[in-house]
């Protein structure tokens, strides 16, 4: 006789599916709307009855800088995320086994993930400045630094900045990865006579190839969402080199007062940064839950 | 308890407490709370602490009502209070908001016009400098700005470099400027620091030096940013750095604090574009005691007397107006509130506290007693209005976006794509203007 599956008490799921309706489900429902509405100073007031635009503002937004600022973001977090990739295994590596000393280094890892992004930007673009430290090291050995605030280097300081304050995260999830690996697995390699290339390759990467795709995910969105990192550094309006899509929906938003325009614009981001993740947990199955629950 | 009962009981708990969570503003009459957003002040937030107290103080014995003062840290933070305020009808019920950002408040239709009975409320048009109420709305009978502090734009001059160079007077053109600025660059000294990095900076040259040509920018709904009077402005300031070399070649990277400390330590003849907050820090570095406020020329470039049709704008009417919100339901303790702070003594106080000019007629014509003011009290005398239109702040960020894109330009001696670049700011600003409603 089959045993009788308990009641499920899904009521109980009231409270988080409020929350989630008024957190996610409202704010969402409400950018779509915007997004379809001439929204702007002179109707804000009256805000429900702004002019429907349709989608003259996607047309607007995609007739504007938003591809050029979807290339910058695009290009910019993937950059970002693969040259991270080396910095977070070695380190985790590197502090994986215990030695003397191993906690301070820990600690000292995981600096440039704890200061705020503001505090990052802050320093960095007092270090970047044409006569600040950096180009007077680099004068030191006959280097012109140049402009590393504005013009196309600019590109290239926002990605260096966002590696050295980013790197530690892939550290801390390549370092879970490796913590999970059994000890009987490096047991067994060593019995098998494996050297520490073979052992690193074929046994310890595979293990962190997940935590460490999802990292890589996690931390592709985050660099494509960054806005305080640009904005500090670079000021609004942004050179046209860093003009990544949060600034550019910032200034429509919040210069220019275009808040219809500005909400076509987040709407193409969200679907811009859905697909990817879509696709990706679709592929990996990370939804464990789903699995666990099948019987 | 049944199950049916059970549920409609959480969902009621859940209801009400989500409608908990929403707060209620307003009140009003007799032991009514007023609530007022500023800018915060972050030179001298004791001092601004101890004036909104007093403030308070005085609103209490006159009228039983408190005060009670948000701040905002920026203009964007004050933007996106406005914004929430306007769409959902409650929040302070008197706003400070910044000259430049007047037009756009007044565009959202949020505040209340001002008549000749409000008028009368707070004591009166006469009270005020007549210039700080150019920018109170589009025109005499459409006013939502009471002016409440003024800060006009200077320049500050190093008096022993000046000396030294044999300069007796503060150059009173553009040109005359750069050749000043000529004679005080050697050996490490510089004529002029100017902050290229700013976002704020950059235009007030641009539309000064237009205006004075006879170009305000805006004619009517048409934006007149391609045009060789502005290219000339852009030219000039470009000028001071790529061919007559009298600014220091890092200030491509300066915004306009950095720009300060540059002067600030010593080997500056000029900084083109300060105000009275700048004060502090030019008496606690090398300039303690030898420096000067002067006006900033009012002749174009490439002239020696203004033409035709040129405007003597010594600076662009910059400070804080005080608007009441019409959703507000205390307006007539708000009005009494901004007669409060725009008496004479109070805003002598908030002077002596915030180092804002006062937009009092009266309390401006005491403080003409220190020699050092004089010439911003005269700024604040002749400064004159950016055009009152609510496309301004696209058109603000156009002209400041030809600066931030011309920068590495700038830093190799040269801007070959000015042209361009005028005409996508004439683009963004004719579009702006087509939208205005």
């Amino acid at each position: 006789m089959a045993k009788r599956e308990p009641r499920r008490d899904l009521w109980l799921l009231t409270p988080g599916g409020l929350l989630m309706t008024l957190i996610i489900v409202v704010p969402l429902l409400l950018a779509f709307y915007l997004s379809l509405i001439d929204l702007d100073q002179y109707t804000l007031r009256r805000w429900l009855d702004a002019p429907f635009a349709g989608l003259d503002n996607f047309a607007e937004a995609f007739g504007s800088g938003l591809p050029h600022a979807i290339g910058i973001s695009v290009s910019f977090a993937v950059l970002s995320t693969v040259a991270t990739v080396p910095f977070g295994i070695a380190a985790a590596l590197a502090t994986q086994n215990a030695y003397r000393g191993r906690g301070l280094v820990r600690a000292l890892f995981l600096v440039p993930y704890v200061l705020p992004s503001f505090v990052v930007a802050t320093v960095w673009r007092t270090m970047l400045q044409p006569d600040g430290i950096v180009n007077t090291v680099l004068a030191t050995v006959n280097i012109d630094g140049g402009l590393w605030l504005s013009g196309p280097k600019s590109y290239w300081t926002l990605v260096l900045v966002e590696i050295w304050a980013a790197w530690p995260f892939l550290y801390l999830m390549a370092l879970a990865g490796l913590q999970s690996v059994d000890s009987e697995v490096y047991e067994a390699s060593a019995i098998d006579g494996a050297g520490w290339w073979p052992k690193l390759t074929r046994v310890v990467l595979p293990y962190l190839r997940g935590p460490v795709l999802l990292a890589c995910l996690l931390a592709t969105l985050n660099h494509i969402n960054n806005f305080t990192l640009p904005y500090v550094l670079f000021g609004a309006p942004a050179p046209d080199d860093v003009n990544v899509m949060p600034m550019i929906v910032y200034v429509t938003s919040f210069q220019s007062l275009r808040f219809g325009l500005s909400a076509a614009m987040a709407i193409v981001s969200l679907l811009l940064i859905a697909i990817p993740l879509f696709v990706y947990l679709r592929a990996l199955r990370l939804d464990v839950h789903e699995e666990g629950g099948r019987r | 308890m049944s199950r049916r009962t059970r549920h409609a009981a959480v969902a009621l708990v859940l209801v009400a407490g989500l409608a908990g969570c929403g707060g209620g503003d307003g009140g009003g009459g007799d032991g009514a709370t007023l609530d007022v957003l500023i800018g915060a002040n972050t030179q001298y937030p004791q001092e601004f602490k101890a004036w909104q107290q007093s403030i308070a103080e005085q609103f209490k014995a006159q009228t039983g009502a408190s005060v009670r003062f948000e701040e905002f840290a920026s203009a964007n933070d004050e933007l996106t209070k406005i914004q929430t305020s306007v769409v959902s009808g409650t929040g302070p019920d008197v706003y400070a908001v910044g000259t430049t950002l007047t037009p756009t408040a007044y565009s959202t239709g949020a505040f209340v016009k001002l008549d000749d009975e409000a008028w009368g409320k707070v004591g009166g048009k006469d009270k005020f400098v007549p210039a700080t109420l150019g920018i109170s709305g589009p025109d005499e009978r459409n006013q939502v700005g009471v002016p409440f502090v003024s800060r006009p734009f200077v320049m500050v001059c190093n008096t022993e470099l000046l000396r030294a160079a044999g300069i007796s007077e503060p150059a009173t053109t553009w040109d005359e400027l750069r050749d000043h600025a000529k004679k005080l660059t050697r050996d490490g000294q510089y004529g002029l620091a100017v902050a290229y990095k700013d976002n704020y900076d950059p235009w007030k040259f641009v539309w000064g030096m237009s205006a004075q040509a006879g170009n305000p920018l805006v004619d009517g709904r048409t934006a007149k940013v391609q045009d060789p009077i502005v290219k000339q402005a852009y030219e000039t300031y470009f000028g001071w750095l790529t061919t007559d070399k009298v600014v220091d070649p890092a200030a491509v990277g300066w915004t306009n604090s950095q720009a300060i400390a540059a002067f600030a330590e010593g080997r500056t003849g000029y900084m083109a574009l300060t105000s009275t907050t700048s004060a502090k820090a030019l008496d606690s570095g090398a300039t303690k005691g030898k420096w000067t406020f002067a006006l900033l020329p009012t002749v174009p470039p490439g002239a020696t007397a203004r033409p035709a049709g040129g405007v003597e704008a010594a600076s662009i009417l910059s400070g804080d107006n005080l608007l009441v919100a019409d959703y507000s339901d205390d307006q007539d303790l708000a009005f009494q509130f901004v007669k409060l702070v725009t008496d004479q003594q109070a805003q002598l106080d908030y002077y002596k506290a915030a180092g804002n000019l006062p937009a009092n007629a009266a309390a401006l014509q005491s403080l003409q007693s220190d020699p050092k003011l004089v010439p911003v009290a005269q700024a604040a005398q002749k400064s004159v209005a950016t055009p009152f239109t609510g496309a301004w702040a696209d058109i603000q960020l156009a002209l400041t976006n030809v600066v931030v894109q011309s920068i590495p330009d700038l830093a190799k001696g040269g801007v070959p794509q000015l042209d361009s670049r005028l005409a996508d700011a004439q683009k963004a600003a004719q579009s702006a203007l087509d939208r205005a409603k």
